[in-house]
């Protein structure tokens, strides 16, 4: 250790006449009051102020030997220290003076060290995050439709109870404005604790997000390619799906995670059969986001992946619950609601590509079609999608700028079959659309990204658009 | 319930395996991940970085959450490297972990001490941890690039990556010449 006080040059009265104003000084650092809440700057004082403490002490060491009787030959002022970082090698008989003071200081350094250490958990108890998207959408065959909305922005805060328990919750603004003559939402997306109850083990209880597919747990626009989120994880699976309940998850340490709950469900109830949403997303248009969600029956979920190899990851999502909730003549009292997928990733160097297939039924909906002959959307009894993508990560990059092309197509039917029904009486299936997208996001940091992509569809060819998005993440 | 037999056999099957290896990703303390780099050193000599030196390396590699601490390892005389115990921030909480190193420079092993959210902590799994073994200043260490993300963990795994890259520059702009 290279020293600042060249004592061994200097009689003793004259080093500890230098030495005690050096002492003194930081003592009164030390006795100042802590008014500075920038914790990395107080965590580098407290270092240095360490690293002089222990300058001192190896100080006041080598004066000691210096005035020890020749005869005590050292073996090796620098001898190896114990272990611990501030351990005080028993220097025979320091100056008492500069030792007491030495001995004092470096307790001290050690109390503000755990008052800064105490005040950095406090502070860091409570943190927030967010996110936000801005999109713009001009169809191609018809340009009176193009719009701008900022589709959503959504402030989340967590709090840490103790080192195991902890809570979080988001609320979220969808299209700018939320009023009797908008269409804008305001809506708390996640409210729920969790603990952990050993170190691969934990619990959730209130309203979180089912784990399912890629998009609906890392649904931020900083997370997925393109400006609008897939539409198999939009139609057939409503993301952001989310339910109220309890879950219990960990993983092993050969990285196989899973997860299992109890949970509300849908609400067959709350089918419209006279409005195109539940074309659009048939659960999408049942889930109740545990708003006075009906709840007499519950529904439960497994969920399973594998994470132990670098760059991959396979899982796959059960979810099944009767939707009938005992609505008093209901015609599908015992209707089930079923949804499972699949999905694998693989991520080797700057290439990410992945796959998904999600498939859903409704079962016992016969009776309650009848009541709907006529009408636009009947219940579907089976609903599927799946995709391929492909995204090269960082295929330019200048400075922080990063940007990353990607592909995508997309096979979708939200209505690929109907419960029988008298012939005549029924609706004929959707036939399945294909969507191709092609894009890129630019990544001006990875929190901030602008995003441009064109989607085509095989069918509906009124829906191709060139579309661009802003979104964040912090 | 008729589904019911899902939840109680997925229980059964996913807390089975789990039971025998609860516990076994370990949440270490300094001196039990000091004594698990390094069974055979006799000192860990505390090493203070200065501030000038932190802004230097935050300049190419971004700020440090806190101010890493560093030990010398010896064993008798031998210098057997160097162990590092630093912060990053994951989505909004801090990761703690450490990182030792051989008297060249190469790591020889990461740990993660401390991790207080309950997304993204596959970055406690060996098979990613692992990844770092050898690497040195010289590596790029970069998420993508040398080292491979895990779905659903892509900010922890991001973050402690450079965490690592601004601990192998303070290495080689620092302890190298220590």
């Amino acid at each position: 250790m290279s020293s600042i006080f060249p004592l061994h040059q200097l009689p003793r009265s004259r080093t500890i006449a230098r030495l005690t104003p050096i002492v003194v000084a930081v003592a009164a650092t030390l006795a100042a009051p802590i008014a500075r809440a920038d914790e990395a700057a107080l965590k580098a004082e407290i270092a240095e102020l360490r690293a002089q403490v222990e300058q001192m002490k190896a100080q006041i060491r080598e004066l000691a030997t210096q005035s020890r009787p020749a005869a005590a030959p050292t073996t090796g002022a620098q001898s190896a220290a114990p272990s611990t970082p501030v351990a005080a090698t028993p220097a025979a008989t320091p100056p008492a003076a500069s030792a007491s003071q030495s001995a004092d200081l470096a307790a001290r350094v050690e109390r503000l060290e755990q008052s800064a250490n105490a005040q950095a958990e406090e502070q860091s108890a409570t943190s927030l995050f967010g996110y936000g998207e801005i999109t713009y959408s001009r169809p191609r065959n018809d340009a009176s439709q193009t719009q701008a909305d900022l589709a959503r922005a959504v402030l989340g805060w967590s709090h840490r109870f103790d080192a195991r328990t902890r809570m979080a919750a988001e609320l979220e603004v969808e299209h700018a404005v939320a009023s009797s003559d908008d269409k804008g939402e305001v809506e708390i997306e996640q409210f729920y604790a969790e603990r952990q109850f050993g170190d691969t083990v934990g619990g959730r209880a209130g309203l979180f997000i089912i784990p399912i597919g890629l998009l609906n747990e890392h649904h931020e626009p900083t997370q997925y390619y393109g400006v609008f989120r897939n539409a198999v994880e939009t139609s057939i699976i409503p993301t952001t799906w989310r339910e109220g309940g309890f879950a219990v998850y960990g993983r092993t340490e050969l990285g196989l995670e899973w997860n299992v709950g109890l949970t509300t469900g849908f609400n067959l109830a709350k089918w419209d059969a006279t409005s195109g949403e539940g074309r659009d997303s048939p659960l999408g248009s049942i889930h109740q986001e545990l708003s006075q969600a009906s709840a007499r029956n519950l529904s439960q979920y497994v969920s399973l992946a594998y994470v132990g190899l670098p760059g991959w990851t396979f899982g796959g999502t059960y979810f099944t619950g009767k939707a009938g909730q005992g609505t008093p003549d209901f015609a599908a009292p015992d209707a089930r609601v079923t949804l499972w997928e699949a999905h694998a990733r693989w991520q080797p160097g700057p290439f990410d590509i992945a796959a998904l297939y999600a498939r859903g039924t409704i079962s016992d909906t016969e009776a309650l079609n009848l009541t709907f002959v006529g009408l636009p959307t009947p219940v579907p009894e089976r609903f599927y999608g799946g995709y391929v993508q492909a995204a090269w990560r960082g295929a330019w990059q200048y400075k922080d700028y990063s940007l990353t092309p990607f592909t995508r197509v997309e096979w979708v039917n939200t209505a690929a079959a109907y419960a029988p029904v008298p012939e005549g009486l029924g609706v004929a299936p959707s036939p399945t659309e294909r969507i191709w997208t092609i894009g890129a996001d630019l990544y001006v940091t990875p929190g901030i990204v602008f995003k441009t992509d064109y989607q085509r569809f095989r069918n509906d060819s009124s829906r191709d658009a060139f579309q661009v998005g802003f979104g964040l993440n912090f | 319930m008729r589904h019911t037999w899902i939840v109680a056999s997925a229980l059964a099957t996913a807390v089975a395996p789990t039971a025998q290896v609860a516990f076994a990703v370990e949440y270490m303390d300094v001196a039990g991940a000091q004594r698990s780099a390094y069974p055979e050193a006799t000192a860990f000599e505390p090493y203070t970085v200065s501030a000038e030196a932190r802004a230097d390396i935050a300049r190419d590699a971004g700020r440090f959450v806190g101010v890493p601490q560093v030990w010398r390892v010896r064993s008798g005389e031998r210098l057997l490297g160097w162990f590092i115990v630093d912060e990053v921030i994951g989505k909004v909480e801090r990761i703690t972990y450490s990182v030792a190193l051989d008297p060249s420079g190469a790591i020889t092993r990461l740990d993660v001490l401390a991790y207080r959210e309950s997304h993204g902590d596959a970055i406690k799994l060996p098979a990613w941890r692992m990844q770092f073994k050898g690497k040195r200043s010289s590596d790029p260490v970069r998420l993508d690039a040398d080292i491979r993300n895990i779905s659903g963990s892509t900010l922890s795994c991001r973050h402690v990556t450079e965490g690592v890259h601004r601990l192998l520059l303070l290495y080689d702009r620092v302890l190298a010449h220590a």
